[in-house]
């Protein structure tokens, strides 16, 4: 009897009820088997040890805010009437503006020919969508209300809606690393959401928001322009 | 239906317990935290579909696998490739040393000796108790692919943990 086997029957798993048994008369029976099977046992159980990774407070932090938000979201949507006159701010408004653009740059990515060029530009494609995202979230933080805490919490979900429409699309598109900046603004705009936020907070918050939106908007300018020049010139940069 | 403080309860109390599920299956700390953030909110979404007479962690904690092992096939799909032969030790890349690092000692220090896909079965077996059935359909093989991949796993853990132990002594 080989420790395959004896593996399998310490598992209780992948062994007919009559291997089971011979399993077990071979345990009863030889004391050779017996004692392998018992230092298997112990190894086995040594590995089942848990040592548990010690994880960041401020990652805990934000799966605690993932929760609120969702938590929130549900009694936005809960107590939204669907009757609701048409509002240029509202969220649903706004997140069919941004399922527009997301839809608008699904097709341009699949109507371009293959290529270098087609390569480029679906990637351009999908980064100019981005860039006109990024614009029209700093353009609705500057003219946030800060002194209004349910207008600016309904600006504010509008605005994490729309982000996570181009989380989803950056996902979809490989895009990894802009994936994560995306889902990095989340957290922050939560914050800004909440509706006991001091005005003084929410000020700051708008600023780092607004601030690494130019940090990004002058990447995404400079990665757009690089990949025009290589598709026009076959360089890549 | 569980409530928000529930939630708020389980991760306070059991998520450091999901993150290390998750670790051990990405190996990787980023995609980790993103197997833990996808499960809570899958969860809250399904809430609904909770079995009120189960644990809320548990449940959680199984979601959080099935995220990890998501993320895993979507970034790294050769880790549900059964190798045709047993391998060696391929040496420790920058991330898997960063891995190591995260998980510790002993048992997760052995871990890193073992192929993807060896790690997968095993963890899903030994340490998340997983039915071979369950394994094989998750990791897209059969049966007999998943038990030599633990047959191999644990002759290799045996191996090593041996030695670290030794090394400890």
């Amino acid at each position: 009897m080989n420790d395959d086997t004896l593996i399998l029957y310490y598992y209780n798993d992948g062994l007919s009820d009559s291997e089971r048994k011979t399993v077990e008369a071979a345990i009863h029976s030889d004391p050779e088997v017996a004692a392998r099977y018992d230092k298997l046992c112990q190894q086995l159980n040594e590995f089942a040890e848990v040592d548990v990774a010690p994880v960041p407070t401020h990652t805990v932090e934000r799966w605690h805010d993932t929760i609120d938000r969702a938590a929130r979201q549900s009694s936005v949507h809960e107590s939204r009437s669907p009757q609701r006159s048409f509002n240029p701010f509202s969220f649903a408004w706004g997140a069919a503006i941004a399922a527009v653009l997301v839809i608008g740059i699904s097709l341009s990515m699949t109507q371009i020919d293959p290529g270098i060029e087609a390569a480029a530009g679906t990637s351009t494609a999908f980064t100019r969508g981005v860039q006109v995202h990024f614009r029209d979230t700093y353009g609705q933080l500057a003219a946030l209300p800060l002194d209004s805490a349910a207008d600016r919490n309904e600006l504010v979900l509008q605005i994490i809606e729309q982000n996570r429409l181009f989380e989803r699309v950056a996902e979809q598109n490989d895009s990894q690393d802009l994936a994560r900046v995306l889902r990095a603004f989340e957290p922050i705009l939560i914050r800004l959401a909440a509706e006991d936020i001091e005005p003084d907070d929410a000020e700051a918050l708008r600023a780092k928001l607004t601030f690494e939106l130019n940090v990004m908007l002058t990447k995404l300018s400079r990665d757009t322009s690089n990949e025009t020049d290589s598709a026009n010139t076959g360089i890549q940069t | 239906m569980p409530t928000q403080a529930d939630f708020h309860t389980a991760i306070s109390s059991r998520s450091d317990r999901w993150f290390a599920a998750c670790l051990k299956i990405t190996r990787n700390r980023d995609m980790a935290e993103d197997a833990v953030q996808d499960a809570l909110l899958n969860a809250w979404n399904k809430r609904h579909q909770f079995d009120n007479s189960a644990r809320l962690d548990t449940w959680i904690h199984r979601i959080a696998i099935n995220a990890a092992l998501q993320l895993l096939r979507k970034n790294r799909p050769a880790a549900f490739e059964p190798l045709e032969t047993d391998i060696e030790d391929e040496g420790d890349t920058p991330e898997s040393l960063r891995a190591n690092q995260e998980l510790g000692k002993t048992l997760s220090a052995a871990m890193t000796h073992l192929s993807d896909f060896e790690r997968l079965c095993f963890v899903l077996k030994h340490l998340e108790q997983w039915r071979l059935k369950e394994i094989a359909e998750e990791v897209g093989s059969d049966v007999g692919a998943v038990k030599q991949a633990i047959f191999r796993a644990v002759r290799k853990l045996r191996v090593r943990m041996g030695a670290l132990q030794g090394e400890l002594k």
